[in-house]
């Protein structure tokens, strides 16, 4: 059975791998069809348990890789002959888990797999965390395990840390670590304001922000572990920065040290600081792409914010989209960019920025988002998946974009608006 | 009656006299005592002038504390004063040029920055963007409206080298209405004083 299903989905990512700006039209129906059971024992908090089965649920809906039942059902561990099968729903798949608590808080989780063809058990695992706040940790490594066990393509990301800033007044805002779905929060700087978190590598134990606090803008390094924050580097008038290099070492600022804001290499080692861009308007938003070896950014060199690349080390700029009146932010990821892009001349409305996805291989333009203010698209360690920050009704949220699937997902702050966010 | 005015007569005559009479001192030790009266003196003159100059000192620094502090309000108040009076400048959606209705407002502010009240102070520009657009580029985009006003201001007579810069985005709105009144109002650059 599961190696039926893992056949399905070679097939069915072959088709995919063509080109992620081709939208897909056809609705695929040969998803495998899971449901779950809460096993807990009765004594443990009913709200916790319901709490853990919602964010199953919905890790496996966004996945995309599973055709998810909702309904929140109980069940023994070991399962009667119906609980086994559930012939009524007619699923593939049952996930049963058993959540409780060891004496000193530790959460343990007994999950079955279950083929519901056959009503065997599929596999059986054990997981644990330490703390009751991070059980959406504990539940979204459940699914990204099942995930890979069908053969899927890996959902690692929805494991990750996100990292994100949030104005909460006036010249205020803190940076909190969460998940991807916020219902983990834990916030790491707080106090004046504190912008444009960065993740300082792929392990995420420590990041960037810049702080407003002294004297002028400054960029520090924070450990994750201990609080411990270190200076980096200092700029007047605007410091931010844009992106990391793969191995950690180089920083992409932009920073404005006589007034004027450009965007810079920063060597951590050498501490030897490189000015990529010398126009004399904005540059801002550099991103490393080809093996770090070139940026791609925004500017307003031709009147308007739009995307270029240029190599580290070249003064030739290249234009990279030629649609929109406003593309003022761009995340890139080997050959697909995507970008934030205001397509009217019209300054204000409701579906005013839009995220969109270009190939520099093909000439196809895809609009990913349709409703609301869309900004800030951030690739995750793969082409499928983007993340980026939406405004609507005057809420902001956590936007989740399943390029394959073509579907997208939003989870609000319910305090506060999002500034920036990586992962 | 007789006896009490008698023992009141001769209490008075006791003191009295116990008053006029001179102790019988020992000359030697008068003489160690007064050196020791002196010494002591001294010491404690010295000690009084001691305390005295550190009084005397204390209190021309408590009276300079005090003067440092009338003076500090006295500045912090001018600042408020001074900051009040300029006009904020405001910009078109996306742009950072100084607009033509703008230009008597720069070149006002010019006028009081190089007042006499003023023209001691340094002058930080904030700039500003509305909520519209990523924060990075809102970010460098209210930087270059405050650089603007820097280089108008310098036209004017404003010495750049008094000026300096900085932007805060999006992150200090001054409304948060949903509506191009309010928007507008958050394109701007602002001024702060600084002593």
């Amino acid at each position: 059975m599961i190696k039926k299903l893992i056949l399905v989905f070679v097939l069915v990512s072959s088709v995919f791998a063509v080109d992620a700006t081709v939208e897909i039209v056809k609705k695929m129906d040969k998803l495998p069809k899971i449901a779950l059971q809460d096993a807990s024992i009765n004594s443990v908090d009913q709200d916790f348990r319901k709490k853990f089965f919602k964010i199953l649920v919905g890790d496996l809906r966004v996945s995309s890789h599973f055709n998810v039942v909702d309904e929140y059902m109980t069940s023994s561990y070991i399962g009667t002959l119906e609980q086994n099968f559930l012939s009524e729903l007619k699923v593939d798949l049952i996930l049963r888990f058993s959540v409780d608590f060891e004496p000193d808080g530790t959460i343990i989780a007994q999950v079955k797999l279950l083929n519901a063809k056959n009503g065997q058990v599929d596999s059986e695992k054990i997981y644990k965390i330490s703390k009751k706040n991070r059980y959406p940790f504990l539940a979204h490594k459940i699914v990204v395990e099942l995930n890979s066990k069908i053969g899927a393509p890996s959902i690692k990301w929805m494991e990750q840390f996100v990292i994100f800033s949030k104005y909460t007044q006036s010249k205020k805002s803190e940076i909190v670590i969460s998940d991807y779905t916020l219902s983990f929060q834990k916030t790491m700087v707080k106090g004046g304001l504190n912008i444009f978190p960065k993740w300082a590598n792929k392990s995420q134990n420590a990041f960037y922000y810049t702080s407003y606090n002294g004297l002028k803008p400054t960029l520090y390094k924070v450990s994750v572990r201990d609080g411990k924050r270190k200076k980096i580097i200092s700029s007047s008038g605007m410091l931010v920065c844009s992106d990391v290099s793969s191995d950690g070492s180089k920083l992409l600022l932009t920073m404005a040290p006589n007034d004027q804001a450009d965007i810079y290499q920063y060597d951590i080692n050498t501490k030897e600081l490189e000015k990529i861009t010398s126009y004399s308007g904005i540059d801002v938003n550099g991103g490393f792409i080809d093996n770090d070896k070139r940026v791609v950014f925004v500017s307003d060199r031709l009147g308007y914010p739009n995307v270029f690349a240029q190599t580290i080390g070249s003064k030739s700029v290249e234009q990279m989209v030629y649609h929109g009146r406003n593309n003022n932010s761009v995340s890139a990821f080997d050959n697909y960019i995507v970008y934030s892009s205001r397509e009217k001349s019209s300054e204000f409305g409701s579906k005013t920025f839009n995220l969109y996805l270009i190939s520099t291989k093909t000439d196809y333009i895809r609009q990913l988002t349709a409703t609301g203010k869309n900004l800030y698209p951030r690739f995750a360690d793969d082409s499928e998946t983007i993340m980026f920050i939406k405004y609507y009704n005057n809420e902001s949220a956590l936007g989740i974009i399943r390029l394959n699937a073509n579907k997208s997902y939003h989870f609000p702050l319910k305090v506060g608006k999002i500034q920036s966010i990586d992962w | 009656m007789k006896l009490l005015l008698t023992s009141l007569t001769l209490a008075m005559l006791v003191f009295t006299g116990c008053s006029q009479k001179n102790p019988d001192v020992d000359m030697t030790s008068k003489d160690v005592k007064s050196k020791d009266t002196q010494m002591n003196a001294d010491k404690k003159a010295n000690d009084l002038s001691g305390m005295d100059a550190n009084n005397a000192t204390n209190n021309s620094m408590n009276q300079n504390n005090m003067n440092t502090e009338d003076n500090a309000n006295k500045i912090s108040q001018m600042i408020a004063s001074l900051e009040n009076s300029t006009n904020k400048i405001y910009f078109d959606f996306d742009k950072y040029n100084i607009r033509e209705d703008m230009e008597s407002e720069v070149k006002s502010n010019a006028r009081l920055l190089n007042s006499m009240n003023a023209r001691d102070f340094s002058i930080k520009i904030e700039g500003n963007s509305d909520e519209w657009g990523t924060d990075e580029y809102n970010y460098a985009l209210g930087l270059k409206r405050a650089k603007s006003v820097k280089e108008s201001l310098a036209s004017y007579g404003v010495s750049k080298d008094r000026v300096m810069i900085v932007s805060f985005g999006e992150s200090n709105p001054t409304c948060t209405d949903s509506n191009k009144a309010c928007w507008a109002e958050n394109r701007r650059a602002e001024f702060k004083l600084l002593p």
